[in-house]
C-alpha cells in the first residue's frame, strides 16, 4: 500500500511543506463551512446568517462558502488531495467515496436520536455505512422528488388528478400532443447527464422491480425487471418525448414545465417557486403527484437531494464542527421555511412543538410539517397544494435501495450509468439487452474496486 | 621581452574572461530556475503521478492506492464510451483545426486589406479569445438548447425548417459534436489569424514584386511564394492548435457534459468525469495517459520546426 503523500514526498517535499504551514496555521476559534447555492436562493439568504449568528454566540468565526452543485465533489476532492480547506462539507448526493477521510459521526447522531427521535430511514440510509459502521455523514435534510404536471392539460385528456402509474405516462402522451401539437415534449422526464436524469431513471427502475444492487450489496442489475424498465423507457420515448431530453441539465426540465412545453416532470418544487417568484402564470397551474407505480405496485421514487454534512478528519475545529451540526439540526423548523418547504427534516422529531413529549416528538413534528404543506404559507392556489409532500416519506427512498448508499453507488451516479443505459434503450442506440450487458459490465467493475477498498460489501451473489 | 610581459597579461585576461564566464553560467542557471521550477513542479512531477496513479486504484476519496497493474487500462479500452470517446478527439481536434487554419486566413487576407471600420472588426474579431469560455459557453447553450434554441429560431424564421422541424442540438450525436466543433472554432480563430495576419505581413513587398515581374499566377504566387515562406508560422500555429484542441476539455464540459449518452466525450472531459467526477483517479488518469503519444508526436515535431526555422 502507498499512498500520494508518499509519493509527493518522495518526489517533491517542496509541494507539500506549504500545504501543511498553511494548515497549522488555520486559526482556533473559526469554523469554515462549505455549502452549496441552494437551488430555493431564499435559503442561502437564511443560512449564512443564521450561521454566523450562531458562531457569535460561542464566540468562533463561522465562513461560509457556496457553491454550485456540480462543484460539491470535485471541491471535495482538491481539499482532501490538499488535506486542507473547510471544517464541514456539505454534499447534496453521497458522501460516501470521502469515507475514509471525514471523522464519525455517530456520537452526533445519537446525541439527536436522543433529543429527537430517530432520523427517517432514507436519512440514516444515505449517511450510514454498515458494513463500516461508521456514520460518515449527518443530514439535517431532505427533499422529496414527486411529479410536477400542468392540472389544465391533463384534465383536458381526462386525468385532473394527473398520472398514477408509469404507464398512465405511455397512454396520456399521445393524447396530450393531440391536444397540444404546439407542446414539444409532452412527458418531460430527463434521460440525460444531468442529477435530475439520474433519479429519474432510478424510479423507474425500482418501479419495474429492479436495482443496482440488492440489500446485501449484491450487483443485480443484470435481471428481466431491468430488462422490462428498458422497454418501457423505449415506449415512453417512443411516444411522449424527443431528443430534447437526452441533453437537458438540471434547470431544463424546470424551464420546459415553466414554459408549457411539458405536462409533467420529475422534480421537486423548485421549477413551481421559480415560477411563483418570477409570477408565471403558469404557477396556478402547476400541481403535484405521488411518486408513480410500477406494474406490480411498487410505487418509489428517489430523493431529490440529501444534505450529507461531513467533518473532515483535518479539521482542527472538529468539536465546534460537531456542535454546529446539532444546532442545525435544531434549527429544522427555519430550515423548511426558509427554503419554502424545499427542505424536509431528516429528523422529524426537530420539528414537534416546543415542550413536546419525548416518545410524541416524531409524530408532533410530522403534524407541524403537515401543517405547513397543507395551508402553505408561500402563496400556494389552493394553499394546500403541497399537502402530498407531506406524505411523501413512504415512497421516497436513498440512493443505493434497497440496500444503504456506498461509494459504487455515488461512483455509478456521478458517471451516469445509468442514465447512459436507459438514454440507449429508449433512443434505440442499443438494444435494451445490449445496452444493460454494457451497464453491468461498468457496474460489476466498479463494486468490484469498492470492495477491494473494503468498503462496499456482498459480491457472492451477483449476477 | 615583450613575450615574457604579455605572459601575466594573458593570464590575467584569461582568468577575467573565466570568471566572466562563470558569473554568465551562475546567472544563466539562476535566470532559468524559476522556468526549470515551474516546468518541474507544474508540469513533469504532476505527469509522474498521473503515470503512477494510472497503475494504481487511487480513488479521489483517499489518500491510499495500491498498484493494480494494467487493470485500468484493460477496463477502459474495453469501454465503449472510452472508444467513442478516443474517436471523438481525433475527430474534434482535425475538423476543428482545418476549419481554424482555413477560416484564419482568409480572414487574415481580409484584415491585410485597407477598409473602413478595419479596426472594429478587428477587435470584434479577436473577442472570442478575450472572453472567458465559461461565459461564452453559456451563451452557446442558450443557442444550441435543445428546447429553446435561438439557432433554430433563426432556421424557421429563415424559412430552413419547416412546421414541426427541429434540431435537437445537444440532445444528437452527431449535432452535439457539430456544435462542440462551431464553439471551439469560434474560440481558436482569433489566435489562428493573429498568427498568420503576422506570417503574411511580414513577407517582404519585394517578393511579391518579383513574383509579379516573373509574371506568376495567382496559384503560382499562392503555393510558391506565399506559402512557403509561411510555413514555419503556419505550423507552428497548427501545432499549438492541436496541442491545445486535443487537450481541452471545457466546450465539452460546459455544453453536453459528454451527453447524449457519453457520445461527444473527448478524453480530456472522459478523464475529468471519471477521475474527479466519479471519484476513480486510476481510471481517470489512465483515460489522460491516452492523450500522451499524439502528444509526444506534437512535441517532437514542434522541437523540429523550432530548431528548423529558430522561430521560437
Amino acid at each position: 500500500m502507498f499512498n500520494r503523500r508518499q509519493f509527493l514526498k518522495a518526489t517533491g517535499a517542496a509541494i507539500v511543506a506549504p500545504t501543511i504551514l498553511a494548515r497549522r496555521a488555520s486559526a482556533a476559534g473559526t469554523l469554515k463551512v462549505l455549502q452549496w447555492s441552494h437551488f430555493v436562493p431564499a435559503y442561502d439568504q437564511w443560512f449564512d446568517p443564521w450561521a454566523k449568528k450562531w458562531g457569535a454566540s460561542k464566540g468562533i468565526e463561522v465562513t461560509v462558502d457556496h457553491v454550485g452543485f456540480a462543484d460539491v465533489v470535485p471541491r471535495a476532492t482538491a481539499e482532501v488531495a490538499a488535506q486542507s480547506g473547510h471544517d464541514i462539507h456539505m454534499f447534496i448526493g453521497l458522501a460516501s467515496a470521502f469515507e475514509e477521510h471525514v471523522i464519525d459521526l455517530g456520537e452526533v447522531e445519537r446525541t439527536l436520536e436522543k433529543k429527537y427521535g430517530p432520523q427517517v430511514e432514507l436519512a440514516k440510509r444515505s449517511t450510514y455505512n454498515p458494513f463500516t459502521k461508521k456514520q460518515f455523514a449527518l443530514s439535517d435534510m431532505w427533499v422529496p422528488d414527486p411529479g410536477d404536471y400542468l392540472k389544465s392539460v391533463w384534465t383536458e385528456i381526462g386525468m385532473p388528478n394527473g398520472p398514477v402509474t408509469w404507464e398512465d405516462l405511455v397512454k396520456a402522451a399521445p393524447e396530450i400532443k393531440k391536444k397540444h401539437p404546439e407542446m414539444q415534449i409532452p412527458i418531460g422526464i430527463g434521460l440525460s447527464q444531468d442529477i435530475d436524469s439520474n433519479m429519474a431513471v432510478r424510479d423507474m427502475l425500482w418501479c419495474f422491480g429492479g436495482s443496482i444492487q440488492d440489500k446485501d450489496g449484491n450487483v443485480v442489475l443484470n435481471s428481466p425487471e431491468t430488462l422490462n424498465a428498458l422497454d418501457y423507457a423505449k415506449r415512453l420515448y417512443s411516444v411522449g418525448m424527443t431528443q430534447a431530453v437526452l441533453s437537458w441539465n438540471a434547470a431544463s426540465n424546470n424551464q420546459a414545465l415553466n414554459a408549457k412545453e411539458t405536462s409533467y416532470i420529475l422534480n421537486s418544487i423548485s421549477a413551481y417557486r421559480t415560477a411563483q417568484d418570477n409570477k408565471l402564470p403558469v404557477a396556478d397551474d402547476i400541481f403535484f403527484t405521488p411518486a408513480l407505480k410500477g406494474p406490480s405496485g411498487i410505487q418509489l421514487a428517489s430523493e431529490h437531494v440529501m444534505s450529507g454534512y461531513v467533518v473532515w478528519k483535518f479539521s482542527k475545529n472538529q468539536d465546534a464542527a460537531k456542535e454546529f451540526l446539532v444546532a442545525l439540526v435544531d434549527a429544522s423548523r427555519d430550515s423548511m421555511t426558509a427554503s419554502k418547504l424545499y427542505n424536509f427534516p431528516s429528523f422529524y422529531g426537530a420539528a414537534a412543538d416546543p415542550g413536546t413529549a419525548m416518545n410524541k416528538k416524531i409524530e408532533s413534528g410530522a403534524a407541524w410539517i403537515a401543517k405547513q404543506c397543507n395551508s402553505d404559507p408561500f402563496g400556494s392556489k389552493p394553499a394546500d397544494k403541497l399537502a402530498g409532500l407531506a406524505k411523501a416519506q413512504p415512497w421516497s427512498t436513498n440512493l443505493g435501495y434497497p440496500g444503504y448508499a456506498n461509494p459504487a453507488e455515488g461512483e455509478i451516479f456521478d458517471t451516469y450509468v445509468l442514465t447512459d443505459m436507459f438514454a440507449k434503450a429508449a433512443t434505440g442506440a442499443l438494444s435494451p439487452k445490449d445496452a444493460l450487458a454494457e451497464a453491468t459490465t461498468r457496474t460489476k467493475q466498479i463494486f468490484k474496486k469498492w470492495r477491494e477498498k473494503k468498503m462496499v460489501g456482498g459480491g457472492a451473489k451477483d449476477r | 621581452m615583450a613575450k615574457i610581459e604579455a605572459a601575466p597579461l594573458l593570464a590575467i585576461r584569461s582568468r577575467r574572461l573565466e570568471g566572466l564566464r562563470r558569473e554568465e553560467r551562475t546567472l544563466g542557471i539562476a535566470m532559468l530556475a524559476p522556468a526549470l521550477a515551474y516546468i518541474f513542479l507544474l508540469v513533469a512531477l504532476p505527469f509522474a503521478l498521473a503515470v503512477v496513479l494510472s497503475l494504481t486504484n487511487s480513488s479521489a476519496g483517499s489518500l491510499d492506492f495500491s498498484f493494480i497493474g494494467l487493470r485500468n487500462f484493460a477496463n477502459v479500452v474495453e469501454s465503449p464510451v472510452f472508444r467513442r470517446a478516443l474517436r471523438n478527439t481525433f475527430v474534434f481536434t482535425f475538423v476543428s483545426q482545418l476549419t481554424v487554419i482555413v477560416l484564419g486566413n482568409v480572414l487574415a487576407r481580409a484584415l491585410m486589406k485597407t477598409f473602413r471600420g478595419k479596426s472594429i472588426v478587428r477587435f470584434l474579431i479577436l473577442m472570442p479569445w478575450a472572453a472567458p469560455i465559461s461565459l461564452a459557453t453559456l451563451s452557446w447553450l442558450w443557442i444550441f438548447d435543445s428546447t429553446f434554441s435561438v439557432a433554430n429560431w433563426l432556421l424557421k424564421v429563415s424559412g430552413w425548417l419547416g412546421p414541426g422541424q427541429w434540431y435537437y442540438w445537444l440532445g444528437d450525436p452527431t449535432l452535439g459534436m457539430l456544435a462542440i466543433i462551431v464553439i471551439h472554432v469560434w474560440r481558436m480563430l482569433p489566435f489562428s489569424t493573429v498568427i498568420l495576419l503576422a506570417g503574411l505581413t511580414s513577407i517582404p513587398k519585394e517578393v511579391h514584386e518579383a513574383a509579379d515581374i516573373d509574371a506568376a499566377g495567382p496559384f503560382a504566387k499562392a503555393f510558391q511564394v506565399t506559402l512557403p515562406m509561411m510555413l514555419p508560422l503556419l505550423t507552428v500555429a497548427v501545432l499549438f492548435g492541436v496541442v491545445f484542441t486535443f487537450t481541452d476539455m471545457s466546450v465539452v464540459y460546459l455544453l453536453t457534459r459528454g451527453g447524449p449518452y457519453n457520445s461527444t466525450h473527448v478524453l480530456a472531459s472522459l478523464a475529468f468525469q471519471e477521475g474527479v467526477l466519479g471519484g476513480d483517479v486510476g481510471r481517470g488518469a489512465s483515460i489522460a495517459i491516452f492523450l500522451l503519444p499524439v502528444l509526444v508526436v506534437m512535441a517532437v515535431l514542434m522541437l523540429r520546426v523550432s530548431r528548423r526555422t529558430e522561430v521560437l
